[in-house]
């Protein structure tokens, strides 16, 4: 190709890496943000050992450092666009035949590999294996010797298996297919010699690696879940292996003049495939819970609010979050009704043992001065990481929550690890200086709320089950911890325990009581009284009034959308009309 | 030689000499009246001669020069930024000409960049062999979710560790693992989750077995084989974690409810008995004594959970045994009354050649790693007097332990680096029963080794040899279906 042809073509993966910038940085960037937090990526020389010394593992390596960029959604979203524009380059490059059409070709395997990265647990490490594979047989095609160029593909099977693991297999279909094309049957000895080196490379990792036959056969890195197969991933790998044989066709020869509506149809074919598939890939949900979950990590409490404003939360992951964000501004008690409530789950989800869940738990608990529990979901999230890696967002935690608790060694363990990396390097400098010089507490307010809220006169073991009273206690040994009153209220008013909540009121010092208590009291009021003589000054005549018309409304039996249009604001809608225990 | 040879030669015999010479030695030291402040502690204590480098670091220094001195003059120097690296067989050599003296240790240290001389300070080398090696489960120290884990064994006269089994090779966890009288090739290992399993091998076969019985509480849990190896001592506790709200304690694991039974390994069958499984009593920690005739355990009165979890105090018993016929005799007594005392005792332990017992106690409860308070103590079988261990105790967590087949070595698991993180430490353990100060499980690079792992080293068992575990073998058993069930009878 040259000229124009050239111009369009490089245009063309121009356009497409602005594309898939795009979409990562502006439509999916959160799902870059959990990407980033389930690992830490160390600058040391014993974690690129223990990494890359296993089949995959180079490539594994390359991957978990392309990834630490994401604590920047911009840059992780450029660093993934450029992944798939070298695959697609590499692709093309391991094509024999240069012209408009192959290039389009080029890009097919791109297309799995971006639906592929809709999904939260795949890993860049097999991108990068194929980037590496396609590379090695593109620099294979260039030696011109026939016998030496055999010779350094067939010996470089077990190095790239070592290297880039079991997606190995493509670069043996390749490097076959590309010689059975231009020498027949000349190829076969080779052929055979090839796939004989592939598979013993499976059988000798068996008995040297700790991974079962399986998991060596469906790679041990590609994908966080390691009994999972990631079928986009391998999808694409064939694809590079098809794309580039069907580039070394002779059939291409024949289009000399109709490159450019040949490669134009392959493109629009492309255009329709990869919107298709990522439309149907991303998960808009997920992506909504991993904002929320960002928005509590970085404390944008207003922010959290606005998007609430925008689309009510709904699920218990979200509500919780937003929940948190009413009680950090102190809107809890006048407005956590304003927005659709789950019942407790959406205060405080109860432990899940996996890696996602625990962690914006921690978070209500880290701020609510549980230090010990905050700890206790960070390090079981953690450990529930399924390709055992471990989170530098969550080793950040765990050296807070050890501080706090005065087990300062540990916490200099977590920190020296994170010493280690790139985005958290100063962070756990300045900690490690405020340790020493010991105005830790001084400079670091955050974690000196924490070690005034936590508890200190009472020790007893964590229930779910005791959530009030282990919020009451919280109140009762600091009077100022105003999150333990909202969340202890609220616990109360989500069950629909209006009792417990009547024996709690008087924990509340607010000079006016706040809108949603005010409601509760005067639902419980109606519940136990025939009229309103005697009710309290504190309750104020506008609630009375419109409770009363709540209660006409709701014997006349009025709709549940009409009731929501009118009361959805209201803690009454929410005792009849939502979460059933 | 051709001339490229020789230019190779040169260029290596140079690179050596200009490696060496990099090797920091102190010029113009100033002398310090006191000794050291090294990491490991290894000032004053006793060590086998199978051991690898004592390796160590000063704190708050920038290079070492380290001299070790045997009896007979013969010296051997280390020295560089992070730790000392003695040669192995250097080492080796030098112990073996110091046994039953100590080795000198004259510590230089570069502060600032002015280099200061410490006391010298000894290392006494016990002519008492240990154990081929270790073998313990690396872990972190979780609450209920594990992550990347296995069982792992150490050469101890060298610094090779390796893999004996790892949750890569199935979905689940390794848990307790035990040796006859550290005998490599009797074992039992418990595998949990979705394939669990407990793995034995001995007679050199391998298989998985199931080992609830529908006249047993549930899973065999704390194992200790019989030293025939026709049996094996298991409790069978139903267990629970609490998390507590404070930072002192903050992990409890408690059983609401445990029993004893025996496996006979040549029949296949639980044997239990009444006195062992009583209603209202928690029976837990079996350990045979090395005649084999007693079984000793821990028991305490059962309690409500957790409401009265700090009241669970369990007491040392004995009960006789029969291992011609397997039966478990009706003679339960009591041995230590921990309960009296508002103590619990742990993981009791009969040295191998029968003259002690070592035992944990710790406030309350049978999971004592998470105590503090926890200590280890002994028990004189001959005079009945117990004591705590004070020659290894510390401030901290020092819990569970484990004897060298010649009983005068101990392993022991201690939580003093750091209040969390598990180490193992070896003491050396004399005919008249005291004991030697213990050593950390020596490293090449001690102060990075320790401050960078984040995994505990968990029930650390000496072993004879290495253990023969075919890899492949044990992961197709463990991720096969069939398990082989474990039958039942009670003694008679």
């Amino acid at each position: 190709m040259s000229g124009i042809r050239r111009i369009i073509s490089i245009g063309m993966t121009v356009l497409f890496g602005i594309a898939i910038y795009c979409f990562y940085s502006l439509k999916y960037p959160y799902h870059l943000h959990f990407q980033e937090q389930y690992q830490l990526f160390e600058f040391t020389w014993a974690y690129f050992l223990r990494v890359s010394s296993v089949p995959g593992g180079l490539a594994d390596w390359i991957g978990r450092f392309l990834t630490q960029f994401c604590y920047y959604a911009p840059a992780g979203a450029a660093v993934i666009a450029l992944l798939l524009c070298s695959v697609q380059l590499l692709t093309f490059a391991a094509a024999r035949k240069k012209n408009l059409s192959t290039y389009a070709l080029s890009f097919l395997p791109v297309i799995p590999l971006i639906a592929f990265y809709c999904d939260e647990n795949a890993l860049l490490g097999g991108t990068v294996a194929i980037a590496i594979l396609l590379a090695a047989s593109a620099l294979c095609r260039q030696i011109r010797d026939r016998r030496l160029r055999l010779i350094i593909e067939a010996a470089l099977i077990p190095v790239l298996y070592m290297a880039c693991g079991s997606l190995t297999v493509f670069y043996v279909l390749i490097t076959i297919l590309s010689e059975c094309i231009e020498n027949k049957a000349k190829a076969l000895p080779f052929a055979l010699i090839s796939t004989v080196l592939a598979v013993a490379c499976l059988l000798i990792a068996v008995h040297i690696f700790p991974y079962v036959l399986e998991r060596l056969v469906l790679g041990v890195h590609y994908y966080r879940y390691h009994n999972i197969l990631p079928v986009m991933l391998w999808v694409a790998g064939l694809f590079t292996a098809v794309t580039a044989c069907l580039g070394s066709l002779e059939f291409w020869d024949g289009l000399s003049r109709k490159h450019i509506l040949s490669g134009s149809l392959i493109y629009c074919l492309l255009v329709l495939l990869g919107t298709g598939l990522t439309i149907k890939s991303a998960d808009w949900a997920k992506e909504e819970w991993m904002h929320y979950d960002f928005m509590v990590r970085m404390e944008m409490w207003n922010r959290i609010m606005m998007t609430a404003d925008r689309k009510n939360p709904d699920k218990p992951m979200t509500v919780s979050c937003l929940n948190l964000a009413l009680s950090k501004t102190g809107r809890m008690s006048d407005h956590q009704f304003d927005y659709f409530q789950n019942g407790p789950e959406g205060l405080i989800p109860a432990f899940k043992g996996d890696f996602t869940s625990p962690v914006p738990t921690g978070e209500i608990y880290w701020h609510l001065g549980m230090v010990n529990t905050a700890q206790h979901y960070a390090f079981e999230a953690q450990e529930a990481i399924p390709d055992f890696q471990k989170s530098a967002r969550l080793y950040k935690r765990l050296a807070q929550t050890n501080i706090v608790n005065g087990d300062w060694g540990v916490a200099r363990k977590y920190l020296k690890s994170l010493h280690n990396t790139l985005f958290y390097r100063r962070w756990a400098d300045e900690t490690v200086a405020l340790l020493d010089s010991g105005e830790i507490f001084e400079k670091r307010p955050e974690l000196a709320r924490a070690r005034d809220l936590r508890l200190k006169e009472h020790d007893f073991l964590f229930s779910e089950t005791e959530m009030d009273s282990m919020l009451g206690l919280l109140r009762v040994e600091n009077p100022s911890n105003d999150i333990a009153l909202d969340y202890m209220m609220s616990w109360c008013l989500l069950k629909k325990d209006l009792g417990r909540f009547v024996e709690l009121i008087g924990m509340v010092t607010a000079p006016t009581m706040p809108k949603s208590y005010q409601e509760a009291l005067l639902l419980r009021w109606v519940l136990t009284h025939d009229s309103f003589e005697g009710l309290p000054s504190y309750l104020l005549p506008v609630h009375a009034q419109r409770i009363s018309r709540f209660i006409n409304d709701l014997q006349a039996g009025k709709k549940e959308d009409q009731m929501l249009r009118d009361y959805g604001d209201t803690y009454w809608f929410y005792y009849y009309f939502r979460y059933r225990s | 030689m051709t001339l490229d040879m020789k230019r190779t030669l040169s260029l290596l015999i140079t690179a050596t000499l200009v490696l060496a010479a990099c090797s920091p030695k102190a010029r113009n030291a100033s002398q310090v009246a006191a000794r050291p402040d090294i990491y490991p502690d290894y000032i004053g204590v006793t060590i086998p001669t199978g051991i690898s480098p004592l390796d160590f670091t000063v704190k708050g220094t920038d290079a070492l020069d380290v001299v070790l001195k045997s009896p007979d003059g013969k010296t051997l120097r280390s020295g560089g930024k992070a730790s000392t690296k003695f040669p192995i067989k250097k080492w080796a050599r030098l112990l073996q000409k110091s046994i039953g003296d100590s080795v000198m240790v004259s510590v230089s240290a570069r502060k600032n960049g002015k280099w200061e001389s410490y006391e010298p300070f000894g290392m006494y080398v016990s002519p008492d062999p240990i154990d081929y090696g270790l073998d313990y489960r690396l872990l972190e120290p979780g609450y209920e979710i594990y992550s990347h884990m296995g069982i792992y064994e150490r050469e101890l006269s060298t610094f090779k560790q390796r893999a004996i089994i790892e949750n890569t090779q199935f979905d689940g966890c390794v848990n307790c693992h035990s040796f006859n009288h550290n005998d490599p090739s009797a074992m039992s290992l418990h595998i949990r989750g979705k394939h669990g399993a407990t793995l034995l091998q001995f007679d050199g076969k391998l298989a998985a077995y199931n080992t609830k019985t529908d006249s047993t509480l549930g899973f065999c849990v704390y194992p200790y084989w019989h030293p025939s190896g026709n049996y094996i001592a298991f409790s069978t506790n139903s267990t629970r974690q609490g998390f507590h709200v404070q930072p002192d304690k903050i992990i409890e694991v408690f059983d609401l409810d445990s029993d004893m039974q025996v496996y006979d390994v040549r029949n296949n069958q639980i044997i239990t008995a009444p006195q062992i499984k009583r209603e209202g009593i928690w029976e837990s920690f079996p350990a045979f004594t090395p005649d084999g005739r007693t079984l000793y355990f821990t028991a305490a009165k059962a309690i409500a959970i957790p409401g009265e979890l700090t009241q669970s105090h369990y007491n040392l018993m004995k009960v006789s045994f029969d291992p011609e016929t397997g039966t478990i005799g009706n003679d339960v007594e009591l041995v230590i009354d921990a309960a009296s005392m508002s103590k619990s005792v742990c993981f009791p332990k009969p040295s191998y050649d029968g003259r002690y017992l070592m035992y944990t106690l710790c406030d309350y409860g049978t999971f004592s790693i998470w105590h503090h308070e926890s200590d280890l103590w002994l028990l004189d079988l001959l005079t009945g007097e117990t004591r705590p261990i004070d020659e290894v105790n510390s401030d901290d967590t020092d819990s569970y332990h484990n004897w060298s087949s010649n009983s005068r070595w101990f392993v022991f698991s201690s939580r003093r680096d750091d209040g969390l993180f598990t180490r193992p430490y070896i003491a050396h353990f004399d005919e008249n029963g005291v004991a030697g100060k213990p050593f950390m499980l020596p490293q090449r690079d001690p102060a990075n080794y320790y401050e960078d792992l984040f995994r505990s080293f968990n029930v650390p068992e000496f072993v004879t040899g290495p253990v023969k575990m075919n890899k492949i073998r044990a992961q197709k058993a463990i991720n096969a279906p069939e398990r082989i069930q474990f039958g039942f009878r009670w003694s008679k």
